[in-house]
């Protein structure tokens, strides 16, 4: 009798665990108590300048919450997905992620985040966000994402070390061919150890805006690529020209400094990114900081609404929380306060929320960034459909490739056969 | 009066026959009593059965890893091979796509695959000739040899280690000491680490330095070569070359297999150095996209998991065959002292 009495409260407990493991969490319990001592983790990507901001801001969060906990971790923008990935598979996610639109389509899908419905209005306030920057975070009907803040791309230029090299300065939406004179006349001034920039057809995006540019994305609304093998042998193509003439930084020179880009490196004048990467190329480049310029990018065609903006980065809570509230009130501090506004400024884009916005002190670097995207209005178009599953390989695919074309270790045709047969493969899931 | 004492004869003959006979049949029944736990048949059955279960509750924890994180993940993986996976959604079977598009539609994997062969087969043998050489000056110095072996085993114990991975990147960039180094003696390669054709021969430079655990165990085995067969060869007039070849070498092809083995398969294990050294992207143009690292990649970065379990079984079945390969020709150049063949 005892025997079975002890097989008895195993198979429940079993069951129990089995019923917590399956159970879908129904939305804020309501015997919350905001009081009690919970511990949240946070894992974002970035460097240790943002790690720092992170953990101001946390401090500034406990100063209203101090019961509240936070243990946050950091990683490079790919190994910090790989990570979450394998979290992914067995359910364990950290509460609060700084999340991507890359990947948000392919979480929500499958039920990996919370259904933030019942918790905005009482845990997460939404009147500083205008209704269409928070249908961005909306995946078939549920809000899974809030946007922290919105993002173009664009040219940094280093203007101290272009005048340190004697060259004139990048006035921003040229042609492509002006830019590439540009930039060799940057590296023939450099003599050697300064190079114009790094050839733009590496990067995915440069691709898309110049698709853009006739009116096309790189994926349609039905996940169907909208470029043919002609176009990306074409676009690549031109890539060969502008390194063949040594106007940009050879690609062996951009591995050694790997992670930093040879522009955070000091070793290029110029480099197209997203336009809250300024932060980050402070960080990098230390002191020399003071001389970077945001201007725009080269224009495939005259009058084309080829830039839009992209929600740079969102907050989502895992489903496998076991503190939602507490994670929602993490997730109102970190999009919505004054006080994180002050603590970020512009590093994690351009604040989506107006409450968030408003305590962002315009640091000069800040200001640029909303002087630009003031200055782009005229190229801002529709912004492309919410990104392919699976699309942040196809991007790292495309860099790889990009790579590979600068070391000569593959042809053009090759490279454009490797990505189709990638790109294939990822799309057919 | 003849047949008496002959019949007398006999049964004595016979008896003592007998006697001899029950002596040696009843020896183990004499010895039973000293045989603890076996008194009687029934006790004996049971001590038995008390031993087994002993036995197995000793192995317990190692049988319950070797299913569990073993055998378990081995079987499930090969399932996974012939799948499509991307762990979100349940597996998809494929037969035996993944196999086909590895060897017909995907030339990153193949390039993967000649980089780590190239990376075994060169590394290897450099590595062992390495640890040869020392050993062998380090059998013949008395005077602080053992501070030595201490010093050139350090290497293998570090040398896998994320610090070493980071220090020799920044060793073998553009301008670091090594290019720096060679600048000063005229050669201009320039960096290591970016370039497609030093990556590699880098990466096997960082392997040799590791020689330290081959060589100790070539040291152990160069202790136990009788010194007669040397002094033998000497009086026969043979020259250190042909003792090496003719004395050492043949002495020592037991351990020269053990180490070869177990390097070979160590170095297809290649990960962690390579993965540093290349910021986690086996470049500069898939230089250093060892098989594993591939691997890795394709898993989780790609989630393409069916397709990384079937990378792992087929570099599973290729470090197979050249174990085998290995063994069969142990036979014609391996030998063993004592071995009458």
């Amino acid at each position: 009798m005892k025997r079975f009495k002890i097989a008895m409260a195993a198979v429940a407990s079993a069951a129990l665990l089995l019923a917590g493991c399956g159970g879908e969490p129904e939305g804020p319990s309501s015997d919350f108590d905001p009081n009690a001592p919970v511990t949240l983790d946070l894992a974002f990507w970035g460097n240790d300048t943002r790690a720092g901001f992170y953990k101001n801001a946390i401090a500034k969060f406990n100063e209203k919450y101090p019961n509240i906990t936070v243990n946050s971790t950091f990683l490079p923008f790919p190994e910090f997905w790989e990570k979450r990935q394998i979290e992914a598979a067995g359910r364990d996610l950290p509460d609060v992620m700084q999340f991507d639109y890359a990947y948000l389509r392919q979480y929500s899908q499958n039920k990996l985040l919370l259904d933030l419905k019942p918790y905005l209005g009482k845990y997460i306030k939404t009147d500083g966000f205008a209704e269409s920057t928070l249908g961005i975070g909306v995946v078939n009907g549920v809000t899974t994402a809030l946007p922290i803040g919105t993002n173009a791309w664009a040219m940094f230029t280093n203007t101290a070390l272009i005048s340190k090299s004697g060259a004139g300065a990048y006035t921003g939406g040229t042609s492509w061919d002006e830019y590439a004179t540009w930039m060799g006349s940057v590296t023939k001034a450099g003599g050697g150890s300064v190079w114009g920039g790094t050839d733009p057809t590496g990067r995915i995006q440069n691709f898309e805006i110049s698709l853009r540019a006739n009116g096309k994305n790189l994926f349609d609304d039905a996940g169907a690529p909208q470029f043919t093998k002609a176009d990306l042998a074409d676009f690549w193509g031109k890539g060969a020209q502008v390194r063949g003439t040594g106007a940009t930084i050879p690609t062996k020179r951009l591995l050694e400094v790997a992670p930093k880009s040879g522009f955070g490196a000091g070793l290029t004048t110029s480099e197209l990114t997203w336009d809250n990467f300024g932060a980050g190329y402070a960080g990098d480049l230390g002191a020399a900081a003071s001389g970077l310029a945001l201007t725009a990018p080269p224009v495939t065609k005259a009058g084309a609404k080829d830039l839009y903006l992209k929600p740079s980065m969102l907050h989502a809570i895992a489903a496998n929380s076991e503190h939602p509230e507490a994670s929602a009130l993490l997730v109102d501090f970190l999009v919505n306060s004054q006080e994180a506004g002050a603590v970020f400024g512009t590093n994690r884009g351009l604040p989506a929320s107006s409450t968030h916005l408003a305590g962002v002190k315009l640091d000069p670097l800040s200001q640029k960034i909303l002087d630009y995207e003031t200055s782009i209005k005229e190229r801002l178009g529709q912004a492309p459909p919410v990104p392919v599953v699976g699309y942040g390989s196809i991007e790292e695919k495309f860099r790889q490739l990009g790579e590979e074309l600068g070391l000569g270790t593959v042809t053009v045709e090759q490279a454009v056969d490797q990505f189709f047969s990638e790109m294939d493969t990822i799309l057919k899931k | 009066m003849v047949t008496v004492p002959t019949s007398a004869g006999t049964p004595t003959a016979r008896g003592s026959g007998r006697t001899t006979d029950r002596r040696a049949a009843a020896a183990p029944h004499a010895q039973q009593p000293l045989e603890p736990g076996r008194r009687t048949s029934g006790g004996a059955a049971a001590a038995a059965r008390r031993e087994t279960i002993a036995g197995y509750g000793f192995l317990a924890p190692w049988l319950v890893g070797f299913f569990g994180l073993t055998v378990g993940p081995m079987a499930v993986s090969l399932y996974l091979a012939f799948t499509r996976y991307d762990i979100f959604t349940p597996p998809e079977w494929v037969g035996f796509g993944n196999f086909v598009r590895m060897f017909t539609d995907d030339p990153v994997f193949l390039r993967s695959a000649k980089v780590t062969l190239e990376y075994v087969l060169i590394g290897t043998p450099v590595k062992l000739a390495a640890a040869l050489a020392i050993a062998l000056l380090l059998n013949s110095i008395t005077r602080g040899s053992g501070f030595f072996r201490s010093a050139f085993y350090t290497p293998s114990l570090i040398g896998a280690s994320v610090s070493v991975a980071i220090v020799w990147r920044a060793m073998f960039a553009g301008d670091g000491p090594v290019d720096s180094s060679l600048q000063v003696l005229g050669i201009e390669l320039g960096g290591w680490v970016g370039d497609v054709d030093l990556a590699i021969p880098m990466m096997i430079i960082l392997v040799v330095w590791q020689f330290g655990a081959p060589m100790v165990i070539f040291l152990a085995g160069l202790k136990q070569v009788p010194t007669e067969l040397y002094e033998a060869a000497q009086v026969d007039g043979a020259g250190p070359v042909h003792r090496f070849w003719k004395v050492t070498v043949p002495m020592l092809s037991p351990v020269i297999f053990f180490n070869l083995l177990l390097e070979t398969i160590h170095a297809f294990q290649v990960f962690g150095s390579a993965f540093i050294i290349s910021n986690g992207s086996g470049a500069p143009g898939g230089q250093l996209n060892f098989i594993t690292i591939y691997m890795y990649k394709r898993g989780f970065a790609d989630m393409q998991m069916g397709y990384a379990a079937a990378i792992a079984w087929i570099v599973l079945v290729v470090v197979a065959i050249i174990a085998a390969i290995m063994f069969r020709t142990a036979r014609s150049w391996v030998y063993y002292a004592g071995d009458n063949r």
